[in-house]
């Protein structure tokens, strides 16, 4: 099942990466069930000071697979609830990670696939990236990602980018400041990646881990009930008539 | 001297009073804090201001001469009612900015989720030079635009340039033109107000959830504390002159 995020450690850096290419890596139940066995695996690794997340292929991460997030005929259970409960959870968890976190978005980072690279430590991408967050487009309420949006961003682009709905350009990002690199292209992403990486991890270890817990102290990170209750609006929003519509029509 | 019209879903607010740079009255202001109050089946909001300057800040001389600064006390008061009324209508809030924005004027974009401005438009709070203190504005500044940003802009009574504005987070969206401010601010709320209503309405209402609560009270309450003598002298010898 880890299958679907593959995970590589080699002295003290890491990298944690989604790996259902085939569906711009959009977040199922089992790949998220497969992200939360890799944060059981990490959460101990004081050996590793820097993690990179990043997806296979040419996306970094779609967002929820919205195939499993449609109502199906009354009386089926439907995933909805499930799937925005574990990403939630998951969010939570890789802030708490004890190693830094860099999120190498190497292709369109969509919705709750945007909210992942929202809560590493540090984004990267490239200037022709896709990213943003066109939840209210199809009728849903990015609740889940908000936290980590409004932390990100301060409130008031948090307010303007969640309202407006749509994708922004990598450039676009990293001008607004949801990403903190932006590489000229996509092929130069693996290095200005991997020269980030090299600088964090030649930082002290425990340096690392102090500081990170501290900010994440500051900023309200430890906060987990906020995430869980933005789970249960979203599912609340998913579930209605006017998003599972919207839904339908664009899967079909 | 507030219009206001309803039409595509979108309710428009206009500080109609360009012959003196739309300079905010009490009734205007209590008119505005009442325009977002009744949004009734609008989906969007969008202010603006007619004429060259959106809008120059309160109207100090509806007193002129007069002691009378308990009229000054009730435009602050209804300054930081109006823009806690524009961040609770629960529709998205557009502000066109031409020309300028400046002093209570510039404190209206705390109530905004989209500021659309002109680039050579100004913006500031020049408002400690007359003795009075824009903490009022303060709460709803610094959730915008973060607590640095926010103080630099507030105790420095220097006006900043659009483009400053937008590299704050103060301004989101940049047109050339003055003239093209309103068009620009208009198409951006009339696109929110075709997204799905019940997706915007939840989001708005959880991303101010997320935001924790403004206080705005703490903030009125310093700028009444700070009405002294000494505003009132500065405001008789026209150390801000229009």
């Amino acid at each position: 099942m880890t299958a679907l995020a593959s995970l590589t450690i080699a002295g003290r850096t890491g990298v944690l990466t989604l790996h259902r290419p085939e569906q711009r890596n959009a977040l199922s139940i089992e790949l998220l069930d497969a992200l939360h066995v890799r944060m059981d695996e990490l959460e101990g690794r004081q050996d590793v000071s820097v993690l990179t997340l990043t997806g296979e292929g040419r996306s970094f991460c779609a967002g929820m697979d919205l195939r499993q997030v449609l109502r199906g005929e009354d009386g089926q259970e439907w995933a909805g609830p499930r799937l925005l409960e574990s990403l939630a959870r998951l969010t939570v968890r890789v802030r708490r990670l004890p190693m830094v976190v860099v999120a190498s978005v190497n292709g369109a980072a969509i919705g709750g696939g945007c909210g992942l690279a929202c809560v590493c430590d540090i984004a990267v991408t490239h200037a022709d990236a896709k990213i943003g967050f066109p939840e209210v487009d199809l009728g849903l309420c990015p609740a889940v990602v908000a936290p980590w949006v409004v932390r990100k961003l301060g409130a008031g682009k948090a307010r303007r980018v969640l309202l407006s709905g749509g994708l922004m350009t990598g450039q676009e990002a990293h001008a607004l400041g949801l990403v903190d690199h932006v590489a000229p292209t996509r092929e130069e992403l693996g290095q200005t990646t991997a020269a980030l990486v090299a600088r964090l991890a030649s930082g002290g270890a425990t340096a690392l881990r102090a500081t990170k817990q501290l900010l994440n102290r500051l900023d309200g990170s430890e906060d987990e009930q906020v995430v869980l209750e933005g789970a249960r609006l979203s599912a609340e929003v998913l579930g209605t008539a006017e998003a599972q519509r919207a839904l339908a029509a664009r899967g079909s | 001297m507030i219009r206001v019209e309803d039409a595509d879903g979108v309710r428009t607010v206009t500080i109609d009073r360009p012959d003196k740079r739309n300079a905010l009255t009490s009734d205007m202001l209590a008119a505005l804090g009442e325009a977002f109050r009744t949004v009734d089946r609008a989906r969007a909001c969008v202010l603006l201001g007619t004429g060259p300057v959106f809008c120059a800040g309160f109207d100090l001389r509806e007193r002129a001469g007069e002691a009378d600064l308990p009229g000054l006390r009730a435009q602050l008061r209804q300054l930081s009612q109006a823009i806690a009324v524009m961040r609770a209508s629960g529709r998205p809030v557009v502000v066109g900015v031409q020309g300028a924005a400046i002093a209570g004027g510039c404190a209206l974009l705390g109530g905004a989720d989209v500021v659309v401005a002109d680039r050579g438009a100004k913006l500031g709070y020049p408002v400690t030079l007359l003795g009075i203190s824009p903490a009022v504005t303060a709460p709803f500044l610094r959730e915008r635009v973060g607590d640095g940003a926010a103080r630099a802009l507030l105790l420095n009574p220097e006006l900043i340039t659009a483009t400053q504005a937008q590299d704050i987070g103060l301004v989101d969206h940049l047109v050339n033109e003055p003239g093209a401010v309103s068009s620009e601010a208009m198409a951006i709320a009339r696109e929110m107000a075709a997204k799905p209503t019940s997706a915007m309405r939840a989001t708005g209402a959880w991303v101010a959830r997320v935001c924790g609560a403004v206080e705005s009270e703490a903030g009125l309450a310093e700028s009444l504390n700070a009405i002294d003598a000494e505003t009132f002298e500065r405001l008789e010898k026209g150390v801000w002159s229009r």
